[in-house]
């Protein structure tokens, strides 16, 4: 074990500090900086520093995808099909992929495909980076999705990543409406002790139109940024309200963002497509065919509950509220 | 010289380490701190102000993907890596003990910074946050740090 020494001068000493005490007041200076050139300091360390990581990170689940995709490992999970069943994380794993191509292969294509990777350092949470960029098409605001519904946005487009926020993430909103009922209202994340317990408030419903517990909550249009019709969540009760004139919800969502690994991106904010007709009314992937086989959005969020008997009635499409768009 | 290269070389693996198993592989909380770790042993063999700087470029590139609360890090880092220099005018200990000590307490003061500057957005719950999970991944980090002072004895000791 080394013996430390102290500094060998006072002189050296105190210039050691006074360089010690300029990092110090260099780094107030960085926290203090305007969002904008903080962004552009942090992408110019993402691409260029910590460039290999996040290389290594898209490389694993790029090889992840690939062995799930492969002809002959597809051969493979048929044959042992058996044993695999006991394998929840991999049939699971593959359903959701399966799904999610599923939906794109629906949406055509204005929504891509893209990986999911989160960074996993402090002051990242609720944060992630899709492997689609500016070079594909992807905008600010585009919103995020997956097979079960809505999963956060777009809020930094790099030429060939996107970083994205999740609905935990504090700025997130969405405009909302209720399936088969005439009210709509703002959705903001609610942060619970524990981040797995972290869920949406839908504030501003009227008072006088009560959701029923297990009402499916979409998108609404209204906002211009989320298409309509993308599920968000079911209602899980009353969290407040304003004595004769608004209520608010609580809303589990759909989606569970630390489980996402394969999403959709739009890539044009020009169309105002509705998406109503995708999910069931239980908020499920309406099963479609691919490549010959039929899937459907399994494991497809909390719309396990009494989101079926929910007003507008199984199947009725165009049973939600006359939305904008 | 070679204990110039061995510490060099330890605080690059260690770097290297932290995000290849933070960002690369995307384990979360599972991995340690090792970059803290890595600024703590090096700031008692620097100066002051080299260690202040170390401290201020690992914070820069924890910010990197940091939205809410940039600059936190970098902070937070910056100051500890500057006591950690300051401490051998204070501390001078070579068991093994004492290193442990002055990791699971440097740990722990970077994450008590770290909470204090990241803001409401970010911070959980203070008694959670500083009492349990720091503590937890103070242990964990001095743990790893200690390990590797005692691989890095062994190392030097094969040239005496």
């Amino acid at each position: 074990m080394p013996a430390y020494a102290p500094e060998s001068s006072d002189i050296g000493g105190r210039r050691q500090l006074g360089i010690a005490a300029g990092f110090v007041v260099l780094a107030i200076l960085v926290s203090a900086l305007p969002a904008p050139v903080q962004n552009t300091i942090a992408a110019g360390i993402r691409a260029t520093f910590l460039r290999p990581f996040i290389l290594t990170q898209e490389a694993l689940t790029a090889a992840r995808i690939r062995a799930i995709e492969t002809e002959a490992l597809q051969e493979r999970v048929d044959s042992l099909l058996a044993v695999l069943t006991n394998q929840s994380m991999v049939v699971r794993e593959n359903a959701e992929l399966r799904a999610t191509l599923g939906l794109r292969n629906r949406l055509g294509a204005e929504y891509r495909a893209a990986d999911v990777v989160r960074p996993g350092t402090s002051g990242s949470e609720s944060m992630f980076v899709v492997s689609l960029g500016e070079r594909d098409g992807v905008q600010l605001n585009a919103p995020v999705l997956d097979h079960r519904g809505l999963v956060g946005v777009i809020r930094e487009v790099r030429p060939t990543t996107a970083i994205g926020i999740d609905w935990t993430h504090p700025d997130f909103r969405a405009s909302a409406m209720a399936w088969g009922i005439d009210a709509f209202g703002l959705l903001e994340p609610s942060r619970e002790a524990f981040r797995e317990a972290d869920r949406l408030l839908l504030n501003g419903a009227p008072y006088n139109t009560e959701l029923p517990e297990g009402t499916r909550i979409l998108t609404s249009g209204l906002g211009g940024v989320y298409p309509r019709g993308i599920p968000i969540g079911v209602v899980r009760g009353t969290a407040e309200e304003e004595a004769g004139w608004r209520r608010s919800y609580w809303v589990e969502p759909s989606v569970h963002p630390g489980a996402v690994t394969h999403v959709l991106v739009r890539t044009n904010q020009l169309g105002g497509t509705d998406l109503t007709e995708y999910w069931d009314d239980q908020g499920r992937l309406i099963p479609i065919t691919v490549d010959g086989d039929t899937v459907s959005g399994a494991g497809g969020g909390p719309a396990t509950g009494p989101a079926g008997d929910a007003p507008g009635g199984a199947g009725d499409s165009t049973g939600g509220p006359g939305g904008t768009g | 010289m070679r204990k110039f290269v061995g510490l060099w070389g330890v605080v690059t693996l260690l770097v290297l380490l932290h995000f290849l198993l933070h960002v690369g592989f995307g384990i979360d909380r599972g991995a340690p701190d090792l970059l803290t770790v890595a600024l703590l042993l090096a700031a008692r063999e620097v100066t002051a102000g080299t260690a202040a700087g170390m401290g201020f470029f690992f914070g820069l590139l924890e910010d990197a993907f940091s939205v809410l609360a940039f600059g936190a890090n970098t902070l937070a880092m910056t100051v500890i890596g500057a006591l950690g220099a300051v401490t051998r005018d204070f501390f001078v200990g070579e068991s093994w003990m004492f290193h442990f000590l002055y990791l699971v307490l440097g740990k722990w003061l970077r994450d008590a910074l770290f909470w204090v500057l990241a803001g409401p957005e970010v911070r959980g719950p203070a008694v959670r946050t500083l009492l349990v999970q720091a503590p937890l991944a103070a242990v964990y980090a001095a743990a790893v740090g200690l390990v590797l002072l005692i691989l890095s004895q062994v190392w030097r000791g094969a040239e005496a």
